[in-house]
């Protein structure tokens, strides 16, 4: 496709004049390769609409199955594919739950358990032998495609089931709302109640789905290739060695690009997940509202990532005790909030670093906002506010971009030269 | 001013089903066409660099 020779992430490169082959062979990027649409997108958003309505569920599950066979096998080889028991186990299991049962504390810690051992074994165990040689760690550890999460949409089916917040489904509904391959890999996380309707409905607007969904996803496709992938040139400058040999501004520089850079790749990686179930004529959850023009870090909040920040309100703050407890839990209840956040974006104490720093500006926001009320609507002060809020977002950025070594020399050399 | 921008850019996105006030039939098509277009274009050119996405590995 392009003219010039350039490697991917995963170590594949792609050279002029072969794209279409290199992309098909690409496979690990699944969004962004041919594969995803002429294998599964198209013939599966096709045939969805032509089958009867009791077949329809059968072909987001068939075709699930078969997406998360083909890319988990391509990135993680026999034991990411055989991965696809976990779904068939949690359909099962899922079966089982209802209101007040027993059986969905038995899901919730399901889940759980799933992500910890999978997600975060060696980091825990190796934090817990600290200094010492590590000796239960798993050598051959990978992550399941999607891990983070398909375990969330497990957990909050099972939460809201005891809870009588959503109906059971068929086994088939389940299927495919754990199967649906445009939102299983990185979201936006769906609901259950939100989804069956749209499963249940007869796909009708054609046209306007399509005209649509293909609308977004090539907006998605734009903000990955033509600003994402842009940016890793400077990006790419991350690293303990061009960070010890640059200019303090030139760090501010590739700091500000990954601010924009993150943004373009997640947001981008969305409009093609949403743009792709549009095509289906199912409408999943919006995951970005213009995050970078908020007023303050916890509108912010409500803006980027969405999906997950509602999950983290109602399956993690709510259970806390929400605001409904006394100040200083109030403080306590959103910092450990983002520093579940943090943790659940990675396993590394840079990634606590990062959580532990949203939960004190949002905590810090509430403070302020408790002594000077109601913000103000002078038009310098509202451009003032959304500035700071950009650069403090952003001053984060380093710790969920590198490891803690290399983000605290990037800010060594920053305030101190 | 600020948000019939914010709609407007959001309705050529794909964001948003509902058309703008001021984009008539016409240039509404034509609009929608160009975006198409430049977005092939655009695509078309860069896609040889490409990277994961960064949440795949989350």
């Amino acid at each position: 496709m392009a003219s010039i020779q350039t490697t991917v992430l995963v170590g594949t490169p792609i050279r002029a004049g072969d794209g279409f082959e290199s992309l098909l062979r690409v496979n690990s990027l699944i969004f962004n390769t041919f594969a995803y649409y002429l294998v599964f997108l198209l013939p599966a958003a096709t045939l969805y609409r032509l089958v009867p309505a009791s077949l329809r569920v059968w072909v987001i599950s068939v075709f699930g199955s078969a997406f998360f066979l083909y890319f988990s096998y391509t990135m993680a080889g026999t034991w990411g594919a055989l991965c696809l028991l976990i779904f068939l186990w949690e359909s099962i299991i899922s079966r089982l739950y209802g209101p007040r049962s027993g059986w969905c504390i038995f899901g919730i810690l399901q889940s759980v358990t799933l992500l910890g051992i999978f997600k975060y074994w060696n980091f825990f165990t190796g934090l817990a032998l600290f200094g010492r040689t590590n000796l239960i760690r798993w050598q051959g550890a990978f992550l399941p495609l999607g891990i983070s999460f398909f375990t969330f949409e497990f957990y909050h089916y099972a939460w809201d089931r005891r809870q009588n917040k959503t109906e059971a489904g068929t086994l088939g509904e389940y299927l495919a709302f754990i199967l649906f391959f445009p939102t299983m890999v990185a979201g936006p996380i769906k609901r259950y109640q939100d989804f069956l309707p749209k499963l249940r409905q007869k796909p009708t607007a054609w046209n306007l789905d399509w005209e649509r969904g293909i609308t977004r996803i090539l907006t998605g496709l734009v903000k990955k290739f033509a600003v994402a992938d842009l940016l890793t040139a400077w990006t790419d400058h991350l690293n303990v060695h061009d960070i010890l040999i640059a200019d303090r501004r030139v760090l501010i520089l590739w700091g500000f690009a990954y601010g924009i850079k993150i943004y373009a790749d997640f947001s981008g990686y969305s409009d093609i997940a949403i743009g792709s179930a549009r095509l289906f004529g199912i409408r999943v959850p919006e995951n970005f509202d213009w995050p970078y023009g908020r007023r303050n870090i916890q509108r912010f909040w409500q803006s980027w990532h969405i999906s997950l920040t509602r999950w983290l309100i109602d399956y993690v703050y709510i259970p806390l005790g929400g605001s409904r407890v006394s100040t200083p839990r109030i403080y306590l209840n959103i910092i450990v909030v983002m520093l579940v956040s943090g943790l659940w974006h990675g396993a590394g104490i840079n990634f606590v670093v990062w959580g532990l720093w949203h939960g004190l500006l949002l905590a810090g926001h509430r403070i302020w906002r408790g002594f000077m009320g109601n913000p103000s609507s002078n038009p310098v002060a509202i451009f003032s506010s959304r500035l700071l809020t950009f650069v403090l977002v952003n001053a984060g950025w380093p710790f969920f971009c590198m490891n803690m070594h290399t983000a605290t020399l990037f800010y060594r050399r920053l305030i101190f030269g | 001013m600020l948000s019939r921008f914010r709609n407007t850019i959001e309705y050529l996105a794909g964001e948003r089903d509902v058309r703008p006030p001021f984009l008539n039939g016409y240039i509404d098509l034509l609009l929608r066409c160009l975006v198409w277009g430049f977005a092939m274009l655009l695509i078309y050119t860069f896609s040889g660099q490409s990277s994961k996405f960064i949440y795949i590995d989350f």
